[in-house]
């Protein structure tokens, strides 16, 4: 009977043990937040941000350490890399273990996180986003851009001029003439963005109206298929095809190191790759040239993300997110870090931007004349990206003899695919 | 007395586990089967709404699904297929009166302790500078060329990854029992004058039933399920063409937002792996001879 009694004992107590864990784990979560409410607000209180930019994650955990040096709330930055970014912020929420501060990519990724984000309206500095670049959601602005980015051809000036690539003739023949010289003359890479996503961009933003546009081609109006712009684009594809190897075999590290080492004459990137190509302290000057569909000399600017404050949070951790977002865009530190650390070419007119980058510079200027195309892609359906349009990209690059043509009716199924 | 005394400490013992299989497998599970006849994109403030067995009325229509589930099986059945085979081989080998068969068993082995999702990164890098380097060298372009970005031989490459990482661990089953044979009857069938060939016909496979029951069923369910070699080796691609099912129904439900809908894909996927190594366990375990 003794050793029963032990072991019914030992039973219950571990049960007991367990139990006083879990509470102990969420009295000190729910102690952390009333605190904050009453006593010193900052000195207990913590945000947490969720971004996607490998590229700054170690600058803004610099900032977030000044912020936290300088008011006392504790700010912790997770990070991620790549294309799966939404599907990880989905997962957080779910769990109820969402950050306090995330990133938005565009109106469609907005619409459906329309019951988290909170209304940036009244912010201060709300009004001062440059005109068109605020993120809305049924006219409340939700989202403040990190930037505006600009993409196209970054180009080698010492083996390209501008002439050289002012329209597909001239295009073309400066692939083959490259291809001669036994150099890459365009670099596109394997991740779904940089294969597809970027450079699919034109032919949209070329439509005199590209919301419209791309409504008509939802509801099944009209096709890529016989739209004058994609059937240039087809043929673009094909020439990049046939004179460039294969991209599925590079990676965006490589691409920009090929770029770096001189084995390719242009990449398809944004200005965001300049930080890269500091690293890799490069010897020869470098700019950014529109890609010649249809022979524009636009730059495609845009907004690649925003910043959006987590309204189902509660209301003292809502707040806190605010005030750092409005720290970080009206403090002088602020501004400091987004122009020079982060590199980005700010958004908002009261940031003032000295010494770019040299490809920054190129999207700046584009912007300042007026000599843009927009971002159509911020309204192409959610993740058909890299949902359906990077394998029909992987498929042409792979199959030797599928046409342009072929690759553009491809796109239309994978269009009819997204938005099924 | 003492069994009760036991019963306790079974309970203790067994408490903690079964709490976890209740929390992360046996809850989910059935909350999924909920979710799974709605209509659902996975956001927790969104709705949901009923749609009773749409759902799974949609997946016969759907020739990505129905396409992974044929890729899945081709893969199944090549990677059970080789999968036994060289660990059979390899037990064999390694049974048999090999001076290095210690460090042989060991380096078969090991594989399996790398995890799958770095395994499959270092095969990116053997078919992508290793083997374009081989085939520059000796000629054999045919062969030698990056598998993974070829729609055919992706999957092969899939096949070829996952027995070098399963192999190691099957052999072991086999070496099990291989070595519960009993010597006398190999000694006696000797004497008879049986040659290695008939030995092994005859009395080892036989005898080896049991094991192969066991390295059936694992290989078959891990195969089946494969996903971290999958996603790191090939991403699925190129051009979706090693979508597996497991693959296939997390892009449903994260890349597409199809939370119901990926669910009852999952349901299916559930019933086909426990239909197939049910029916294995069952048809082998009848072959299993009794000493």
């Amino acid at each position: 009977m003794k050793f029963q009694k032990r072991t019914w004992s030992s039973l219950f107590i571990i049960a007991l043990l367990l139990l006083l864990s879990a509470c102990s784990g969420s009295d000190e979560g729910s102690t952390g937040k009333e605190n904050s409410g009453d006593s010193d607000e900052a000195s207990t209180q913590k945000i947490t941000i969720f971004q996607s930019k490998v590229e700054i994650s170690d600058q803004l955990e610099a900032l977030a350490k000044e912020y936290t040096t300088e008011t006392g709330v504790e700010v912790e930055v997770w990070g991620t890399t790549g294309d799966d970014y939404f599907e990880q912020l989905q997962i957080r929420l779910n769990s109820d273990q969402g950050p306090s501060i995330f990133s938005l990519q565009n109106v469609t990724e907005a619409e459906k996180m329309k019951s988290y984000v909170a209304d940036l309206s009244s912010e201060a500095y709300a009004k001062d986003i440059a005109p068109g670049m605020e993120l809305k959601v049924e006219d409340k602005i939700v989202g403040v851009p990190y930037g505006v980015e600009g993409f196209g051809l970054v180009y080698n000036k010492d083996l390209v001029k501008p002439e050289d690539v002012a329209d597909y003739e001239s295009f073309v023949s400066t692939l083959e003439k490259l291809k001669a010289e036994d150099i890459t003359g365009l670099g596109l890479s394997k991740e779904a963005y940089f294969l597809i996503g970027h450079i699919s961009n034109y032919p949209f933003s070329l439509q005199s109206d590209h919301y419209e546009f791309i409504d008509k081609l939802t509801s099944g109006d009209v096709t890529m298929a016989e739209t004058k712009e994609f059937q240039e684009f087809g043929k673009f594809m094909e020439a990049i095809k046939a004179n460039t190897p294969s991209p599925l075999d590079v990676t965006y590290d490589k691409e920009v190191g090929d770029f770096a080492a001189g084995k390719s004459a242009m990449i398809h990137q944004g200005n965001w790759a300049y930080g890269m190509l500091a690293d890799f302290d490069v010897d020869f000057e470098v700019g950014m040239l529109p890609f010649p569909l249809n022979g524009t000399d636009k730059l495609a600017v845009g907004v690649g993300n925003n910043w959006a404050v987590n309204g189902k949070k509660d209301e003292a951790e809502t707040k806190a997110a605010k005030d750092f977002l409005n720290w970080m865009f009206t403090s002088e530190t602020g501004h400091r870090y987004i122009v020079e650390e982060f590199g980005f070419v700010p958004a908002l007119t009261t940031i003032e931007a000295n010494d770019l980058d040299p490809l920054s510079q190129d999207v700046l200027n584009a912007s300042n004349s007026g000599q843009t195309i927009p971002w159509a892609q911020n309204y192409y359906p959610a993740n058909i990206v890299p949902n359906d349009f990077a394998p029909k990209a992987e498929e042409f690059f792979l199959s030797k003899d599928m046409t342009g043509e072929e690759f553009i009716e491809n796109l239309d199924d994978a269009w009819k695919n997204a938005v099924k | 007395m003492q069994n009760k005394n036991n019963k306790g400490w079974y309970l203790l013992f067994t408490a903690p586990l079964f709490i976890i299989f209740l929390t992360v497998v046996v809850i989910p599970f059935v909350i999924g089967i909920y979710y799974s006849f709605f209509k659902w994109d996975g956001i927790g403030a969104n709705p949901k709404v009923f749609v009773g067995f749409d759902n799974f009325i949609k997946l016969f229509g759907d020739t990505r699904f129905l396409e992974s589930t044929w890729k899945t099986t081709l893969f199944t059945i090549l990677a059970v297929i080789s999968v036994n085979i060289v660990g059979l081989v390899f037990a064999l080998l390694v049974t048999s009166k090999l001076r290095t068969s210690n460090a042989a068993r060991t380096m078969v082995f090991m594989p399996y302790l790398i995890g799958g999702l770095i395994l499959g990164y270092i095969w990116q890098f053997i078919f992508l500078d290793v083997f374009t380097l081989i085939g520059e060298v000796t000629g054999l372009e045919n062969v030698f060329f990056n598998w993974l970005i070829d729609m055919d031989f992706a999957l092969y490459a899939l096949v070829f990854v996952f027995t070098w990482q399963m192999a190691g661990y099957i052999m072991i089953i086999y070496i099990a029992g291989i070595q519960s044979i009993p010597n006398d009857v190999m000694e006696a069938s000797m004497i008879d004058g049986a040659s290695w060939w008939q030995r092994l016909k005859n009395i080892t496979f036989p005898l080896l039933m049991p094991a192969f029951t066991i390295s059936l069923f694992l290989t078959l369910s891990s195969a089946f399920k494969i996903y971290d070699v999958n996603l790191s080796l090939t991403g699925g691609g190129p051009a979706n063409s090693t979508e597996m099912f497991a693959m296939n129904i997390y892009n449903e439900i994260f890349g597409y937002g199809n939370y119901g809908y990926g669910q009852a894909k999952a349901i299916i996927f559930f019933l086909i792996v426990a239909a197939i190594t049910l029916t294995q366990v069952y048809i082998t375990k009848k072959r299993e001879v009794e000493l």
